[in-house]
């Protein structure tokens, strides 16, 4: 086992005031956490003598326990804590596992509204960053190292400066926020200085939809969408399930939407509309490929067509006429798909992509407005900051302030904006002529090279904080640990600036909390708790009302411990200002389209997002769900388009909008729309650290103010140079036409329930040896259903989260070598039933891991019985037997055996800073053996999981209740697909589960007796879209 | 008629040159060792001992960083490494057969090439040996595979193919090094007594253990040999059998195949003629043998080599034929899709061009006895059956059942260093062995030559009708082969 042993790191963080104190006094410097690495490097000499001597043996290492042991830690017993992240325009509530202090594994909070649970890649994935020990350690002043006295002494002097002019030349810039607290920060501020302004910008923003909806009802609203109510779903350019805000909300509640128990359910039929193949798209029963600059005229043309089907849009109906110009797509796709809609009146939902321009998100409210969707399938909330601009406006303000040498101080606050600003901004340059730049951030990346100050940010684990999310509720930030390279957060930075006197974060978030509780309750008023702790106060009716520290202490406390703020949810039922739609639809401007042929899209990554998670090194080896690419990005073409321009896999290619241009290398995409090169933003960054500097491509130079989601008229000319090299996790697109992923239509399933299981050869081959008796005990079973699956890969990080799987380098991926126990595996369909072609294929995801055979052709093959079968149905490895022949890798049909062919940890990706980074170290799973050099591994079914309810209930005297175990992949799949439990009781979900009638065993003809089995993927195509 | 005298109906030639005389080939094989070696051996061995350089190195590099430095991968997981393995060990396997079931058929022309076949098969399964041993993730716990008694009464998986590999050619080396070492005995007593060195004496008078040329010894000798013979033969059958039993009992299609166990056979013994022949070709013309390897010996080995290539020609028909007979999807995509026209096609053409059709020359008497032919075409056939090893491993693993996980492997540079430094290995063994050692066996030499008969007279082919009364026949010549003359002769 390893523990980290570094005593720099407090081991507790509560809700304990003592730990606030000691937080905001003595924040560990960087100058502290030195001394203790020193310190540990004296300790571990003695080590190293042994590991010289030892040759090729492990490493030994020490565990130190504790001297004095803290209170409520027991060694080996995980503490979980609730907290939150901000997420784009929402909030994602997380439940944090945390060992002796450090915090090792996130997982979703079943009470938030945002996660009901689950968990996506990215929230997963966040955990590492937090230990990246190429985070900023320390303040620079210049990129010289200072101290955060010197930078608190020059920023009190820089302020005072402003404070006669009221902080007119002060401007801040900060990427949108749905913190309550930063917002109290933002308004105190502007009390102490009432002219300066707050500028947001994000590369990846929801300001067209807030515009949309400022059209459509005035002021900017979430929209909070019920795909589990709805039963026809038409997603217009939105990637709801992967990169829009909400998606582990909306990819939870579309997989309860397409359930099926029985092939007596129904199930919501989805049509999305895109450029690019999506999450979204692959999920869809009907997808058309339309170049993201001609949606919009779709959704015009659609709105037309609605009104002929009797929607009622009113005036709008004659704008969207007007505006529906150049439509080309088969007509089917208006009339049919305007035909559903109105025919599920009060059951249909129409979704717009962030990256459509505002009318078509009000064009949107309209239609769903017409079709009964609120209320029904749909409904709104407050947003958090109602004065939000939008971000491309609100950046380019502050540059041409900045050019008419209005700004002399610039506050930024997180963000990249160096590297991620429009690029005909030139916003990198213009920060260089403003007198006084400070930039916080979690990295010394591209922006605080070009700033005077740079200051490191505390990670959201490690800093007190709020957030709103989609819906209004607002869930507390608190830290797991204490900040581990001497950062500090917003609001603490924010506070200073304003003068206010709660400087720590934990005081700040605490009185923002108790005004968001007193309002909810209807108290004001209150007067100064005095020494008993009592305060007066007026209630809702105008009353007396008597407060007691302690009843507002309960409800922090219980805050804390849920992880969400309780109060009551006001329902926002805004009004449709139809006439203000029509007016903006016949208002609309369309960018002029370039001379060239092709049209460019801009998406964020699924992983890096908008290049802030580059130098994570799961998400960086994380294959892309579409292309399996890693470790990169390319520019997606279509085949047609490859054709056209002579193009074939990893040709660099220029692709030039105006005098913009970039070169990045291409992948072709069946399904990607002709004419249209889709690209991720995040690539590229050249300051993002050892991990992500230069990986991939940076396409933001050709991202401009008003082109921000798509530019139309590039040209994509081949470079010529030599081709680039990728590394794929997958590098066959087709079943072959094997009985390997079995999919039916519903009306197919409805005929022939048991389609998988018919599909599927029988059992041919014998067992070689006497069958073992399974039928006593716990018998560890599950169940994946592929039709909730959408391949979002949230399971793949959450198991290298939990099994402390290594991360093994771009060229060894390209070698096959990755370390992923999941995997999950993506083939191209063509059907004519589903309207499915080479072109055009539809997409079937199967994950899969260890599916722990009953009759293991593994086991049978390991010389030296390394790998057995547990009583209890698992299929164990024995890493301290295994000397790795690897003739169990060979043997598995489902080459889901992975092997440790270098010592991964040390010997790949942080092989030149001389191994895996120490706080990294600190991230693994004290319960999980980390695997060395020369030994095969796999997937356990999460066995430390199921060994710690085991122990729990044997001390407990009862037996182990279903749902008690959840591995790590279930845990987090936020589409609930699959289901992991005893298949031995009849009253677990998964023992009914494995009697659904769609489920199959993967390649059970050869006899393995898979306890993995999977549900048969059911499609919902319209008959009359044939 | 006398046993060494050729049958001329059948067209038989005389196994050592007429008119030989023992001396001379007492001379010929032994002076080997006492005169300093030719400089075609140096050059050899020099080449021989820099790629053995480089097998250590390579292979110091992989137990320092991990078997990661290979090539192999998943869905390969085995690739080079056990293609090796099943290459150098079927090319242990002409020894046995040479040695060992041509001795118990008294196939006499065996002896110009017996004692090089066991030389060539003691140091092929060392080169196989080492393959194992070092493709293992974690080397240093290589001994797990061993029923080693232990308190946690943890014992290896005896169902295992793996396992059942270690002893079958752990059983095999053994055997064969004993075989080997026993008939050598007698010739290491001639080269002791030959000996004009006080530590030539003591090495070649310790490993002779003592040998006097007695009668006793000689009847115990042979009871020995012929009876290690007698264990050494069903090895043949079993070693290869049973490393075919590696890919037979898998799951994997390509591998899960009935036929291979004589499939296996007979490609070892293809390839073990074939590298025979290459050695021996090399050491004739280096150490100037053409008094005892004639060429009716390398007709006949080509002879063989013809036939076999026709056995192993019929398995991988038959491999083609049983896969579409089948109707087994998997298989059929495996034989008939991906090992033609897959990522390795080249390796299948370079598997059946050199195996099947290029030794179908020896249909032709011309391509048979031509020396450059010989030595082309079983450079070919090393070339081929260690393709056939490639094509087996790699080619199945590739692509198997889910196209998800189909890969490829692709060979690094300490892939090449360590199968040409195991080369290496091997011809360093065996130049020293050449050098050092009686490379063929003077004892059996000797028995086939007219003059082993009692009978013989040196007068003519018919000694029943020559004078009986000649005293002392072999006096003329030499002392008998191995009752150690006290006087050296390379003294004279």
């Amino acid at each position: 086992m390893k523990r980290a042993p570094n005593p720099s790191v407090p081991a507790s963080i509560d809700a304990a005031p003592e730990f606030a104190r000691g937080h905001v006094d003595t924040p560990p410097s960087d100058e502290a956490l030195f001394l203790s690495r020193r310190g540990l490097l004296g300790a571990m000499a003695a080590t190293f003598a042994v590991v010289g001597a030892e040759g090729c043996r492990r490493p030994l290492e020490k565990v130190v326990p504790y001297t004095r042991m803290p209170e409520d830690v027991i060694p080996g017993v995980p503490s979980h804590y609730a907290t939150v992240i901000q997420r784009r325009g929402d909030a994602l509530g997380l439940v944090v596992e945390s060992h002796e202090g450090r915090p090792t594994k996130i997982e979703g909070n079943e009470t938030h509204p945002s996660s009901f649970g689950g968990a996506d890649l990215i929230a997963q994935a966040s955990i590492l960053e937090l230990y990246d020990p190429e985070r900023s350690t320390i303040p620079r002043k210049g990129g010289v190292a200072a101290s955060w006295d010197d930078f608190e002494k020059d920023l009190a002097a820089t302020l005072a400066t402003f404070d006669k002019d009221q902080g007119t030349r002060l401007r801040l810039l900060m990427p949108p926020t749905v913190s309550p607290t930063i917002l109290r920060m933002r308004a105190a501020l502007a009390q102490r200085f009432p002219k300066a302004r707050v500028h947001t910008w994000s590369a990846v923003a929801d300001s067209n939809a807030r515009a949309g909806a400022k059209i459509a009802f005035g002021e900017p609203v979430n929209t909070m969408y019920g795909f589990d109510k709805a039963g026809v779903i038409v997603a217009l350019d939105s990637d709801f399930l992967q990169t829009e805000s909400g998606n582990v909300r909306a990819n939870k509640l579309f997989a309860a939407g397409r359930r099926l128990r029985s092939s007596k359910d129904s199930m919501s039929r989805l049509y999305v509309v895109e450029s690019a193949r999506t999450t979204t798209g692959n999920a869809a029963d009907h997808r058309l490929r339309l170049p993201a600059s001609a949606i919009a005229a779709y959704a015009f043309a659609l709105a037309g067509e609605l009104a002929k089907n009797g929607v009622p849009l009113a005036d709008v109906q004659g704008a969207a006429a007007g505006a529906a110009t150049g439509v080309n797509v088969p007509a089917k796709w208006l009339t049919v798909v305007a035909k559903e809609l109105a025919r599920n009146r009060g059951r249909a939902l129409v979704v717009v992509g962030s990256r459509q321009p505002p009318e078509v998100h009000a064009l949107a409210h309209a239609i769903n407005g017409a079709l009964g969707a609120p209320g029904a399938t749909l409904t709104y909330a407050s947003v958090a900051d109602p004065d939000e601009l939008d971000v491309a406006t609100d950046l380019k303000a502050l540059s041409d302030a900045i050019v008419a040498n209005q700004v002399e101080a610039l506050v930024i606050l997180g963000g990249n904006p160096a590297h991620d600003a429009p690029a005909d901004l030139g916003f990198a340059d213009k920060l260089g002529k403003v007198a006084t730049t400070v930039h916080a951030s979690l990295f010394f990346d591209e922006t605080s090279q070009k700033c005077t100050w740079h200051v490191p940010r505390a990670h959201e684990y490690e800093s007190w904080g709020d957030a709103q999310a989609l819906d209004g509720t607002i869930a507390l930030q608190q830290p797991l640990i204490a900040p581990l390279y001497a950062g500090r957060s917003d609001i603490e930075l924010l506070a200073a600036m304003a003068n206010l006197p709660e400087t720590s974060g934990q005081q700040a978030v605490r009185a923002t909390t108790t005004e968001v509780l007193l309002v909810a309750h209807g108290v004001t008023g209150c007067s100064p708790f005095d020494e008993r702790g009592d305060s007066e106060c007026r209630g809702a009716t105008g009353g007396p009302v008597h407060l007691h520290q302690f009843e507002l202490d309960r409800e922090w406390n219980r805050s804390l411990a849920l992880g969400v703020v309780r109060r009551p949810q006001v329902p926002k039922t805004p009004t449709l200002a139809l006439p203000a739609i029509a007016a903006a639809i016949a208002a609309r401007k369309v960018p002029a389209p370039g001379p060239g042929a092709f049209e460019a899209t801009f998406a964020p990554c699924a992983k890096l997002v908008d290049g802030r998670y580059a130098n994570n090194t799961w998400l960086q080896e994380l294959p892309d769900v579409v292309t399996k690419l890693v470790w990169d990005n390319a520019a997606i073409l279509s085949p047609a388009s490859a054709k056209e321009l002579g193009v074939a896999n990893k040709d660099l290619v220029k692709i030039s909008a105006g005098d913009r241009s970039i070169t990045a290398a291409v992948w072709i995409v069946p399904g990607q729309t002709d004419r249209s090169v889709a690209l991720t933003l995040g690539w590229g960054r050249k300051q993002a650290g050892r991990i992500g500097n230069g990986r991939g491509f940076d396409v933001y130079p050709l991202r401009a103010t008003d082109t921000l989601g798509f530019v139309a008229g590039v040209t994509v000319t081949k470079t010529g140079d030599d081709p680039y090299f990728f590394a794929q996790t997958q590098e066959n697109n087709s079943t072959e036409g094997r009985p390997i992923a079995h999919e039916a239509t519903l009306a197919e399933y409805k005929q022939k329930p048991d389609f998988a299981e018919l599909d599927s050869p029988p059992p041919r081959a014998l067992p070689l040896w006497t069958q073992a008796d399974y039928s006593h005990g716990h018998q560890w079973g599950m169940t994946i259903d592929l039709n909730a699956c959408t391949g979002c890969n949230a399971c793949v990080i959450a198991c290298m989260s939990e099994n402390n799987v290594p991360v093994v380098g771009k060229r060894e991926v390209w070698r096959g070598r990755e370390m992923h126990w999941i995997r999950i595996d993506r083939y191209y369909v063509e059907r004519a039933e589903i309207g499915a072609t080479a072109e055009e294929p539809a997409v079937i995801f199967e994950p899969l891991m260890c599916v722990h055979c009953e009759e293991a052709p593994c086991e049978n093959v390991c010389p030296v019985n390394a790998t057995t079968h547990g009583p209890e149905g698992l299929n164990e490895m024995a890493y301290n037997r295994c000397i790795g022949t690897r003739y169990c890798g060979n043997n598995c049909p489902y080459k889901v055996r992975k092997f440790n062919y270098l010592n991964w940890h040390n010997d790949s990706v942080w092989k030149e800073t001389g191994g895996l980074p120490e706080t990294m170290a600190m991230q693994q799973n004290p319960n999980v053996t980390v695997r060395f050099r020369g030994v095969m591994e796999k997937c356990t079914y999460c066995v430390q999981r199921i060994q710690s309810a085991k122990i729990r209930a044997k001390r407990e005297t009862r037996e182990v209740k279903d749902g008690e175990i959840r591995t790590a992949c279930q845990q987090t799949c936020p589409a609930d697909a699959i289901v992991f439990g005893d298949v031995n009781d009849v009253t677990t979900k998964v023992w009914t589960s494995t009697r659904t009638d769609r489920r199959f065993g993967l390649l059970a003809e050869l006899g393995t007796r898979p306890r993995t089995t999977y549900l048969g993927k059911v499609r919902n195509p319209n008959s009359e879209m044939a | 008629m006398a046993y060494w005298e050729p049958i001329r109906e059948l067209d038989e030639q005389p196994l050592v040159e007429p008119g030989s005389k023992l001396r001379e080939v007492t001379h010929d094989i032994a002076s080997v060792s006492e005169r300093p070696a030719p400089r075609g051996w140096w050059i050899c061995f020099l080449i021989a001992l820099t790629f053995t350089g480089i097998f250590t190195v390579c292979v110091a590099y992989l137990f320092y960083r991990g078997v990661g430095v290979w090539g192999n991968t998943s869905p390969v997981y085995w690739a080079w490494d056990i293609t090796n393995f099943v290459w150098w060990v079927g090319i242990g396997h002409a020894g046995t057969l040479i040695s060992a079931i041509l001795f118990i058929f008294r196939q006499k022309w065996r002896t110009a090439i017996n004692r090089f076949a066991e030389g060539m098969t003691i140091f092929a399964v060392i080169c196989a040996l080492i393959f194992p041993g070092i493709h293992v993730g974690r080397p240093w716990l290589l001994f797990y595979v061993f029923p080693l008694p232990n308190q946690m009464t943890l014992w290896p998986n005896f169902k295992s193919p793996l396992l059942w590999d270690v002893f079958a050619v752990g059983t095999y080396f053994t055997v064969s090094l004993l075989f080997w070492y026993t008939g050598l005995i007698p010739d290491l007593a001639t080269l002791r007594d030959r000996s004009l060195t006080k530590w030539r004496q003591r090495i070649y008078g310790f490993f002779a253990l003592g040998w006097r040329g007695s009668n006793r010894h000689w009847r115990h000798y042979e009871r020995a040999y012929l009876i290690l013979a007698a264990i050494s033969t069903p090895l043949v059958l079993s070693v290869h059998s049973v490393v075919s039993m590696d890919f037979a009992t898998s799951v994997i299609p390509g591998w899960h195949t009935t036929i291979f166990p004589p499939y296996f056979v007979a490609g070892a013994i293809f390839s073990g003629f074939a590298m025979v022949e290459t050695v021996l070709l090399i050491a004739r013309s280096v150490f100037n043998l053409k008094r005892v390897v004639l060429m009716r010996h390398l007709e006949l080995m080509n002879k063989f080599l013809l036939l076999t290539s026709l056995l192993v020609g019929y398995a991988y028909a038959m491999e083609f034929f049983m896969a579409w007979y089948s109707g087994n999807q998997y298989e059929m995509a495996h034989f008939l899709v991906n090992r033609p026209t897959g990522p390795y096609w080249w390796a299948w053409v370079w598997m059946v061009v050199p195996n099947c059709v290029i030794p179908q020359l020896y249909w032709f008497k011309r391509m048979r006895t031509s020396i450059p032919v010989m030595f082309v075409v079983s450079i070919f056939i090393n070339i081929g059956m260690w393709f056939e090893r490639f094509v087996i491993i790699v080619s199945s693993l590739n692509r198997d059942f889910l196209p998800s996980s189909w890969g490829l492997f692709r060979p690094t540079i300490i892939d090449v260093g360590v199968f040409t430094g195991t080369i290496g290995v091997f011809f360093t063994l065996f130049l020293l062995f050449m050098r050092w050692l009686p490379m063929v066996s003077m004892t059996e030499v000797k028995g086939t030559m007219p003059q082993a008969d009692p009978h013989y007279s040196p007068k003519g082919a018919h000694p029943e009708e020559e004078d009986e009364h000649d005293p002392l026949p072999i006096i003329d010549e030499t002392p008998m082969p191995s009752t150690g003359g006290l006087v050296p002769e390379g003294a004279e």
